[in-house]
This record gives C-alpha cells, sequence and structure tokens, in this order.
C-alpha cells in the first residue's frame, strides 16, 4: 500500500513457476510480489505475516490443499483477496473456490495471457472468472424447467405403459420387466417404443427425467 | 393274500385307466400288457402260482372223473352181464318145472345181495311177466325199454328214469326158448363214488394250492427283498449319497446285480470325489485368477493415476512455467524479431500443455478422484459428446453430493468410458443416454444409445468388441456386480451395470481434495 503497488504472495508448490511468475508480475510497474509460498501451511504463515492485497494460490499443494487454505484465510483475513491459479478446468473446482471465498479463477494454461487482467480485476474487488467456464456455468444456472405439457402426455399413457415406464425408469432390463409384469419381451420393447413415442423422445434419461418430474418414480 | 391281491390289482387298473386316457381297442391289447407290468412281481408270482395249482387241479378232477365213470361203467356192466346170467341159468330149471315162486324168490334174493340192483323181472318167450321185483304195479314201459335179438347173449342199455340213469341189461333164458332176465343197475353208486374221488382230488388240490401258496410267497419274499433293498440304496444314491454298499447274497442273479451296483456305487462315488477335487482346485484358480486380475487392473488404475499426477503435476507445472518464463522474454526482448520467436514457441508450449493436460485426464481424470464419479462422468460426457458429434443425455439420481467407495467409482467411470468408445466404433448412435442410479444399496448404470444394435451372443465371439465387454463384466463382478447386454438390430443397444454397495460403506459428502 505504501508504494501503491500491489502486493502479491505466490502459494504454488513449483519453485520453477514461482520464479517465472516473479519476474512476469515484477516487470508490471503496478505489481509486487512480497512473497512465495510452497504449501498450504506457509501461505498461512506468510499471510498472517505480511498481509498482501492478493494471493496467487494453486489448489494442489502439499500439507494443506488449496481449498482449504482459502477457508481459512477468508475467515482470518478477509481484506485478502485470493486469485485461484490452477490446472484444473473442470466447473465443480470454480464453484466450490467461488463459495470457499475466492474471488477469481485462472487456468495455469492461459497464465501468459489472462493472468495479469486477472489479477488487476480481483484487485478493484470484481469477481474474475476464466472465459472458457464461464458458459458452462451459466448453462448449467439456467437449466430448462420441468415439460409444462407433462401432465398432458401423463395421461396419455395406459396404465400398462406407466408400469411399464416405472420399471423402464427404475433401471430394469427389458427381461426383467417381461419377467415381472408377465409378458414376452418383445412386448416389453414394444410398450417402451409406444411410450418414447408418446412422449415424444428417443431417449432414456428423458424417460427417467418424466418419470421422477410426474412422480412415477422417487429419487 | 388273494383278497389283497385283488384289491391292489383293481386299483391299479384303475390307476392305469387315469393314466392312459386314450380309449378305444386300438390300445387295448397294450393297456392289458400296461397293467400286467404294473403289478408288483409278488402278485405276478402268487397268481401265476394259483393259476397254474387251479387248472392242474380242475384238468386232473375232470379227467379222473372221467376215466373212473368209464371204468366203473364198465365194472356196472359186467356185473349186471354176470348177474343177468346167473339168474338165468339158475331160473332155467325152475321155469322147466314151472316154478314161478322159486323164479321169484331168486330174484328177491338176487336184489337183496347186490345193493346196485334196482329191480329184477323175468318175462317168458311169449313177452309176459312171469316174476318181478316191483311189488305191485309193473311199469310195463320199461318192457320194451331194452330188445334183445334170438343171436346175443345179452343186450345192454341205458337209460334215465325218475332214480337217475339206469343201466339195464337183458339175458337170454336157455337161448330164448324160455324167455328173458332183465335186471337194472342204478348208477347213483356210481356217481357217488366219482363224486367222492372228485371232492378228496379237491381237497388235495387245495391242500397243494395253499402249500405253493406259502411257497409263492416265501419265494417272492425271497426274490423281492434285495430287490427292495436295491431300490431304497438307489434312492440313497439319487439323494446323493454316493458311498453306499450293498451287501452280497449268494451268487444268483440278485447278488450279480448287487455287485454291479455296489461296483457303479463304488466308481460313482470316485468319480464325485475326482470331480469335486476339480472343483476344488477351478475354484481356487478361479479366485486366484480373480485376484491377479483385481490385482492388474488395480495396478493399471494406480499406475495411470501416477503418470496423470506426473503429467499433471510436474510436467504441466514445469511447461507453465516455460511459458510464463517465455511471456516475460517476450516484452522484454521487443527488438529485432526476437518477440515474434518467443511468441511463437510460447503458443507452442501452450499446445503442448493442452496436450499434456489432455494426456493425464485421459489416463486417469484426477476429478474422478478429487470431485467424484458425477462429476467425472460429467467431464467425460461433455467432451466425449464434442469429439464424437454423439448427444449424450447424462442424468442421475440418488447421489444428493454423497460419493461412491473408491474402487467403484473408478470401475463405473471404466464401464461407462469403455461402453460409450463401443458406442462411438460401431453402434452408429445419434443419441446416447446415460443413467446413473444409487438407490439403497445398489448402484446402477445403463447406457442406452439408438444406434445400429447388434447380436449379444455374437458380439462375445466378436474379438474386440468381446473382450471389451468381457473385460466390463470383469470389472464389474470384482465387485459383486453384473452387467447385462440387451440389444436388437436397428434399435439399439443397452447395457445394465449392477453394483452392490455394502451399507458400512461411510458415504462421504463431496469434497474438494
Amino acid at each position: 500500500m505504501n508504494s501503491g503497488k500491489l502486493r502479491l504472495l505466490l502459494g504454488d508448490d513449483h519453485a520453477v513457476l514461482r520464479a517465472g511468475l516473479r519476474v512476469l508480475l515484477n516487470a508490471e510497474p503496478d505489481l509486487e510480489v512480497v512473497g512465495e509460498a510452497a504449501d498450504g501451511h506457509e501461505v498461512l504463515d506468510q499471510v498472517a505475516a505480511l498481509s498482501p492485497d492478493l494471493i496467487l494460490l494453486d489448489l494442489t499443494m502439499p500439507k494443506m490443499n488449496g481449498l482449504a487454505c482459502i477457508e481459512q484465510i477468508a475467515a482470518m483475513h478477509p481484506e485478502t483477496r485470493i486469485l485461484v491459479l490452477t490446472m484444473h478446468d473442470e466447473e465443480e473446482y470454480l464453484k466450490a473456490v467461488l463459495k470457499a471465498g475466492a474471488s477469481g479463477y485462472v487456468l495455469k494454461k492461459a497464465a501468459d495471457v489472462e493472468l495479469l487482467s486477472a489479477i488487476r480485476t480481483v484487485a478493484r474487488g470484481e469477481i474474475y472468472i476464466y472465459p472458457s467456464l464461464v458458459p458452462t456455468l451459466v448453462g448449467n444456472m439456467v437449466k430448462p424447467k420441468g415439460d409444462a405439457k407433462g401432465e398432458h402426455k401423463l395421461r396419455n399413457l395406459s396404465a400398462r405403459e406407466l408400469e411399464v415406464l416405472r420399471l423402464l425408469a427404475l433401471g430394469h432390463t427389458n427381461h426383467e420387466i417381461a419377467e415381472l409384469i408377465c409378458v414376452s419381451v418383445k412386448t416389453v420393447e414394444t410398450y417402451k417404443a409406444r411410450i418414447m413415442e408418446k412422449l415424444g423422445t428417443n431417449k432414456r434419461a428423458e424417460l427417467v427425467r418424466f418419470a421422477l418430474e410426474n412422480g412415477i418414480i422417487s429419487s | 393274500m388273494t383278497g389283497n391281491g385283488v384289491v391292489h390289482l383293481m386299483t391299479a387298473g384303475l390307476a392305469n385307466a387315469n393314466q392312459s386316457d386314450a380309449p378305444g381297442s386300438r390300445c387295448w391289447l397294450g393297456s392289458v400288457l400296461k397293467l400286467a407290468t404294473s403289478i408288483r412281481i409278488q402278485y405276478k408270482i402268487l397268481g401265476l402260482v394259483i393259476g397254474v395249482v387251479v387248472l392242474l387241479s380242475t384238468m386232473i378232477v375232470w379227467q379222473m372223473g372221467n376215466i373212473l365213470t368209464t371204468q366203473m361203467r364198465h365194472q356196472l356192466d359186467k356185473q349186471a352181464v354176470s348177474l343177468g346170467s346167473d339168474v338165468a341159468a339158475r331160473a332155467t330149471n325152475e321155469l322147466l318145472i314151472n316154478n314161478a315162486y322159486a323164479v321169484y324168490e331168486l330174484i328177491q334174493n338176487t336184489l337183496k345181495n347186490n345193493e346196485d340192483v334196482v329191480y329184477i323181472f323175468v318175462v317168458d318167450a311169449q313177452g309176459n311177466v312171469l316174476a318181478h321185483t316191483f311189488g305191485e304195479a309193473f311199469p310195463k314201459d320199461l318192457l320194451n325199454a331194452n330188445q334183445i335179438d334170438s343171436e346175443e347173449k345179452f343186450h345192454l342199455t341205458a337209460f334215465r328214469t325218475e332214480i337217475g340213469i339206469v343201466r339195464d341189461v337183458a339175458v337170454l333164458i336157455l337161448d330164448g326158448k324160455l324167455g328173458i332176465v332183465r335186471i337194472g343197475l342204478s348208477e347213483n353208486g356210481l356217481q357217488k363214488a366219482v363224486w367222492q374221488m372228485t371232492r378228496n382230488l379237491l381237497l388235495i388240490a387245495l391242500f397243494v394250492s395253499s402249500l405253493g401258496l406259502v411257497a409263492a410267497v416265501l419265494l417272492t419274499r425271497v426274490l423281492t427283498k434285495p430287490i427292495q433293498q436295491l431300490v431304497a440304496l438307489t434312492q440313497r444314491v439319487a439323494a446323493g449319497e454316493l458311498d453306499v454298499q450293498m451287501s452280497v447274497s449268494p451268487g444268483d442273479e440278485i447278488g450279480i446285480l448287487a455287485q454291479a451296483f455296489n461296483q457303479m456305487t463304488k466308481s460313482l462315488s470316485q468319480n464325485h470325489r475326482e470331480r469335486e477335487e476339480l472343483m476344488t482346485q477351478l475354484k481356487e484358480k478361479e479366485e486366484m485368477r480373480q485376484h491377479l486380475l483385481e490385482k492388474v487392473m488395480t495396478a493399471q488404475e494406480e499406475e495411470r493415476k501416477r503418470i496423470s499426477r506426473e503429467l499433471h503435476d510436474e510436467t504441466s507445472q514445469a511447461l507453465t512455467s516455460v511459458m510464463v518464463g517465455l511471456k516475460v522474454l517476450e516484452t522484454e526482448a521487443a527488438y529485432c524479431g526476437v518477440a515474434e520467436r518467443v511468441g511463437e514457441m510460447r503458443k507452442i508450449v501452450a499446445q503442448t500443455l493442452e496436450e499434456v493436460h489432455h494426456l493425464a485426464r485421459e489416463l486417469r481424470p484426477s476429478v474422478l478422484d478429487d470431485l467424484g464419479l458425477v462429476t467425472a462422468l460429467d467431464r467425460y460426457v461433455r467432451d466425449y459428446s464434442k469429439t464424437h458429434r454423439i448427444e449424450v443425455d447424462f442424468h442421475v439420481t440418488g447421489f444428493e453430493g454423497l460419493r461412491l467407495p473408491a474402487p467403484v467409482e473408478v470401475v463405473l467411470y471404466r464401464i461407462v468410458q469403455e461402453a460409450l468408445t463401443n458406442v462411438a466404433k460401431y453402434a452408429q448412435a445419434k443419441t446416447v443416454s446415460v443413467l446413473l442410479d444409487w438407490r439403497e444399496n445398489m448402484v446402477s448404470a445403463i447406457i442406452e444409445d439408438d444406434g445400429v444394435g447388434f447380436e449379444p451372443a455374437r458380439a462375445v465371439n466378436t474379438p474386440g468388441q468381446g473382450l471389451g465387454l468381457f473385460g466390463m463384466q470383469e470389472r464389474a463382478a470384482l465387485l459383486g456386480g453384473s452387467l447385462q447386454i440387451e440389444s436388437k438390430l436397428g434399435v439399439g443397444t443397452t447395457l445394465f451395470i449392477k453394483i452392490p454397495i455394502n451399507p458400512d460403506h461411510e458415504n462421504y459428502k463431496e469434497e474438494i481434495g
């Protein structure tokens, strides 16, 4: 703060990467790397000792993993902003990290290009998310609602078809269903085809979803 | 004994009639034969003995009766002739002196002394009755009942009267010059004798029959006892008790049968022992195979995991460092086209990093270990869908943030991966449904495509695919699970994987490691 530069702490178990990042970041006039840590405990110690403005944190670290680290920092030093720099591009990591209290998420493969803008975004108090992860994150948030015509479709099914649908949704094989309702396997296949036609789908997953949404089976 | 036999025979007959409901004369003989074979041996022998005895005694009685009757008639006739001749001789003198009373005395005495004689009368040459033993009324019909020529010495005849058959003899007195003596002898005595003989014979037959019956009963006992014993032993063998031996009786046919039986059980039990031994060996081998398979699979997974981690943690980090270093270089060396070259290098490194990352994920996605099956599969399915242009509908129920035991997660991940790879290779499908369902102590995965389908029996024999299916089955089996395939040409293929989850397993909340 005193120099006006953003004070950074590097938390990563990879020394070569830390060195590279230090050179890269120190080359920026408004950034300054004030410390490095190789594992989770060290990160916590350094945060307490240096109280940096921003921590650049890897998720995979010895002794204490990144997530637990984030939770502790967020609890003890809420003013310190955390930017996660990781290999993992699965959205679940991202979700967990944001939930734990981090402000940004950058993939290592984009470290050369996006890291600087990410640091500055997070430093401004905003959230930074690696762009290619955004669509999946948003896409899953706006999941399609249950079919309003479900009730209507339900009425189109005969009692026997409903029973077959229930057994299909429970994951029974055609043979098992045939034995359970005492018909031939061929008949079950016919029922299944007819149910799919009536529900307007060709996917078993849709059948299960329909059965769940309409209370034919419970999860 | 016989009464029993009849009852049994009748019930057997009834049972037989019930069994063969085909009526008509066509199988009449057949049903009789069937009936005969369905009777117990005991009754067969008894019936045979009784039949033979009855037939034999009937024939003997009949024949003896015939012979005796003929013989006795002959005797009777002889007696009649001799009596007639005697009376005729003795009456000659009396008649010559015309002493009718003496003749009367003569015939009365003769009648008295011969119990078979029914009547005697003397007729003179003119046909008048001189003396008779009838008391007051002489039956006139009797006169013409026996005619005699003058050439004959005597004439015999027989006729039926109210007192039975009477054998009548006519004897000429002095060549017929003085008349005829007629004597009638009754057959009653003869018939009484025949009847008595018949009765005696029948009694003897009855006695012999009962002796025969006793003998037959004993014989059947002797015959059927070892057979029953054999039946009981056979039933024990059938029930699985192979170490039974029959006490060998003397060397008759049944003794030979018993020996053969003993030999059979001996070799059976020996076979059984050998088979048991083989089974044990097989079981041990199968156990070892399973163990080995498990080890191989675990080792493979561990190795993949290790390499994946290595790539992820070390190689990727190193590449990232290089990339960052190049970036620094790029900004510092902004002259003589160096920056441009460095930029290119940076792109190559970035690409390599991406490839390494992909490779690591292919080997063993860290997300599977860190975040669990659902996340890992979701990720895999998305990549798969993009790569193969096959729409994948992934649906999960029953997990609610819970994680399966690690081995189950790995196995299910690999099976789904293999199944989807197969779909991409062979099915020509447009869409695939991947369903995960965790209900109580059973987790099931279903992979269903709408592709060309196949015949499951044939696919197992097709080298590449069959081995894949076999591998999936083995993986599931290692965890006590099962894999079922349903496929239909032109409709698609569905794979059902079911793996039991030990209820003791502590489900732990999904956590990022």
